[in-house]
């Protein structure tokens, strides 16, 4: 399975990449929402994981523009947020994100849990 | 002696003289007739008296002629004499008073009467002269004529001498007489004179120096002496005048001193006023200048009659009119913190005029303006003696500060917070992958990684809970309450500490009434407040213990769950700091897991936020049970 992780943070885009890879997936990283954008169609990855505040373009726009382009509609976006509450969670939702992963994410289930969210 | 009764005498005195003096003038006027009567009788004594002796003479003559003529018409003549003598003699003892002299005239009646027949009568029938006649008349008449005579002589003098004596003494008594009457009109001259004299004496001195007292007394001059009080009317009237006198110098005295009294009194009421309005001036200068909004309002009128400057700049003024007045205040909208919405009526002086006092209750207060202030309400009702409301005293102190504060506090805490969670996450992470990807051939380097790794949980959780409790009391916390299970929520509570039940050897068992309804919470956050619960229990259980949790109903509205370890209990005097921030229990045996010293705290806060409440019962010795209550859901 393959994921490409849009973070600006390098540690905690280091550590979600290796917990990541250590959880059976093939990882693509971004260092910002315009980064995704621009790797996304190149990528073709499963699953989007968007840092929910990044400089360039953040997660919300991000997830608007990959929502508003038939290519990249269908790849399920999960965001990564430290706004775990009920509000940002359903403006992700409304946007068309599957769910969302609070931050501080643990880094020994990170996987399992984005699975979880898939479905899968 | 009474006056009256002095003068009544005086007078009754001068009556009597009067009367006197009448009774004088009577008998004088008697003495004067009866002196008019004895000169008439002396008159007529003397004219009976000298016919008497002129009878006689006559007698002896007509007598001489008869016997000498021997004429009948003489002898008749002679006989006429002889009645008009004895008619004389018989008229003239009634005129004579004195026995001697009757006497006198009877001896002397007997010698004429003797004459009249011896030596008369005997004679007459001899008629004509002759010798014998002579020698007859010479034996028989001459002798005893002789006699007659002298008598007649004798009782002549006599008369003569009584009547000079009688012109005498009338003479002496005229002159008396005449004395005495003129003694009568000075008498009552002098009479009259006494007795004005003593009218003097007895009432017009004493009135006049009674009057001069009364004049110099109603100068004022209540010292002067009055005259002495005598037996009567007019000491009456000074007695009383002195009594009147002393009574109204009494009254006067009284009434001055009242007067001082008075006087004293009213310095002492204008000293008070004068403190009383300086103290109120004070009080006012004093309100004034305080940053606290402060209004007194009136009950009767409901109207506010001080307002400081505090509050004038807060709240505005209120207007005049009354209707508007209230208007004005209901158009505040008044929120207690957490936005729950205080009645119109019942904030502010409206509360305090219902009898409650209020101390520091944080209201959040929309102007009619539209500025959204935060303020810290104080008041309490003024009451009067008897304990009626008579207004009310209420502060306002504006703490948007505080709450400007409160909020960069919280801001910061919560940037801190955020910015320091990132790089731990990215340390805990790195130690995780490091810890389950690299084998290491030296034990201790495993634990010294584990060491490394429980720290920054520990120090996540820290900063957690640390940012929980600065959105708890920023207001920031948002809930999201739905109607669970009870069941619900335990299960889920307990799978997020099995793993550490499970490493310190002790169970956790579940016991739920039946019948308990489901409850209204936050799902997420009632999670929370249950770990924090059963990981405080089995941090203080002993060894292979069982913590229990329970839910029951408690009242209609609400449900309680308890978590019951049986631990080593907790001191009651150190029972009130526990839901306090920071505070942990310290003792060795207690730091078999290291808390963050916030969890009671959140517990407690997240409690509050759904409307219940959370306490704890301890014994010592005995275990613990810490209860929540959380709202049924309806």
């Amino acid at each position: 399975m393959k994921v490409l992780l849009a973070e600006d943070e390098p540690d905690v885009q280091l550590i979600a990449r290796l917990s990541l890879k250590r959880a059976g997936f093939t990882v693509v990283t971004a260092n910002n929402g315009r980064e995704a954008i621009d790797k996304v169609g190149e990528a073709h990855p499963d699953v989007i994981l968007l840092d929910w505040m990044m400089p360039e373009m953040d997660g919300f726009d991000t997830c608007r523009h990959l929502k508003a382009d038939p290519a990249t509609q269908a790849i399920p976006i999960i965001f990564l947020t430290a706004k775990v509450q009920e509000t940002e969670v359903s403006k992700a939702l409304a946007l068309g994100a599957v769910g969302c992963i609070g931050k501080p994410f643990d880094a020994m289930t990170l996987g399992q849990q984005v699975l979880a969210i898939l479905g899968r | 002696m009474s006056i009256r009764a002095r003068i009544f005498a005086v007078i009754g005195a001068v009556v009597a003289a009067a009367f006197l003096q009448t009774m004088f003038v009577l008998y004088l006027e008697g003495e004067r007739s009866r002196m008019r009567d004895a000169q008439s009788n002396a008159f007529l004594r003397y004219d009976s008296q000298a016919r008497l002796v002129r009878l006689v003479g006559e007698l002896e003559g007509a007598q001489r002629a008869a016997l000498l003529t021997g004429d009948t018409a003489v002898r008749v003549e002679y006989e006429q004499l002889w009645t008009l003598y004895e008619r004389a003699v018989t008229l003239l003892p009634q005129y004579i008073d004195e026995p001697e002299v009757r006497n006198h005239l009877a001896a002397m009646d007997a010698l004429i009467r003797d004459w009249h027949v011896n030596a008369s009568l005997v004679l007459m029938p001899a008629a004509g002269p002759s010798a014998e006649m002579v020698r007859r008349i010479d034996e028989l008449s001459t002798p005893r004529m002789r006699r007659i005579h002298g008598s007649l002589g004798r009782f002549e003098t006599q008369e003569r001498n009584r009547i000079n004596d009688q012109r005498i003494s009338a003479n002496t008594r005229g002159l008396q007489t005449t004395l005495q009457t003129l003694a009568i009109p000075a008498l009552a001259v002098v009479m009259l004179l006494a007795l004005v004299a003593f009218i003097a004496r007895i009432v017009l001195d004493p009135l006049e120096a009674f009057a001069q007292s009364a004049r110099q007394i109603s100068d004022g001059n209540f010292d002067v002496s009055l005259p002495p009080a005598s037996r009567d009317e007019i000491g009456a009237m000074v007695r009383a005048f002195r009594d009147m006198t002393t009574a109204v110098q009494r009254r006067q005295r009284d009434l001055s001193d009242a007067l001082s009294r008075e006087r004293e009194v009213s310095q002492l009421l204008d000293t008070q006023r004068a403190k009383a309005e300086r103290e109120h001036q004070r009080l006012l200068a004093t309100i004034g200048t305080v940053p606290v909004a402060i209004l007194i309002v009136d009950a009767a009128t409901r109207r506010t009659v001080v307002q400081n400057r505090t509050a004038e700049a807060l709240l505005g003024r209120e207007p005049e009119d009354e209707e508007a007045r209230a208007d004005y205040w209901n158009s505040f909208s008044v929120t207690l913190r957490d936005g729950t919405p205080v009645a119109k009526g019942l904030w502010g002086w409206m509360r305090v005029l219902s009898g409650d006092v209020v101390v520091g209750e944080e209201l959040i207060v929309t102007h009619p303006d539209g500025r959204v202030i935060p303020i810290l309400m104080s008041g309490a009702p003024l009451r009067d003696d008897a304990g009626a409301i008579i207004g009310g005293v209420v502060a306002f102190q504006d703490i948007t500060n505080l709450y400007e504060v409160d909020r960069l506090k919280s801001e910061f805490v919560s940037i801190v917070s955020h910015e320091l969670r990132t790089p731990l996450t990215s340390i805990k992470g790195a130690l995780q992958l490091l810890l389950a990807e690299v084998p290491l051939a030296d034990p201790d380097h495993a634990t010294l990684m584990n060491v490394a790794l429980s720290n920054t949980d520990r120090l996540v959780r820290i900063i957690n809970d640390i940012l929980d409790i600065s959105k708890i009391e920023a207001g920031k916390l948002g809930l999201n309450a739905k109607p669970h299970a009870v069941a619900e929520v335990l299960s889920l509570s307990v799978q997020n500490v099995q793993h550490l039940a499970q490493s310190s050897g002790l169970t956790i068992s579940t016991v739920i009434e039946p019948g308990v309804p489901p409850v209204f919470v936050d799902l997420d956050r009632s999670i929370q407040v249950m770990v924090n619960l059963i990981s405080n229990a089995l941090k203080f259980a002993p060894a292979k213990s069982e913590v229990t949790l329970a839910a029951r109903r408690e009242g209609d509205l609400f449900v309680a769950l308890s978590v019951t370890d049986r631990g080593r209990g907790i001191p009651s005097d150190k029972v009130g700091l526990l839901f306090q921030k920071f505070q942990q229990l310290d003792g060795a045996s207690t730091r078999k897991v290291r808390g963050t010293g916030l969890g009671l705290a959140i517990v407690k806060a997240l409690v509050e936020m759904q409307g219940g409440r959370a306490w704890v019962e301890s014994e010592v010795g005995v275990g613990s049970t810490f209860t929540v209550t959380v709202p049924v859901a309806r």
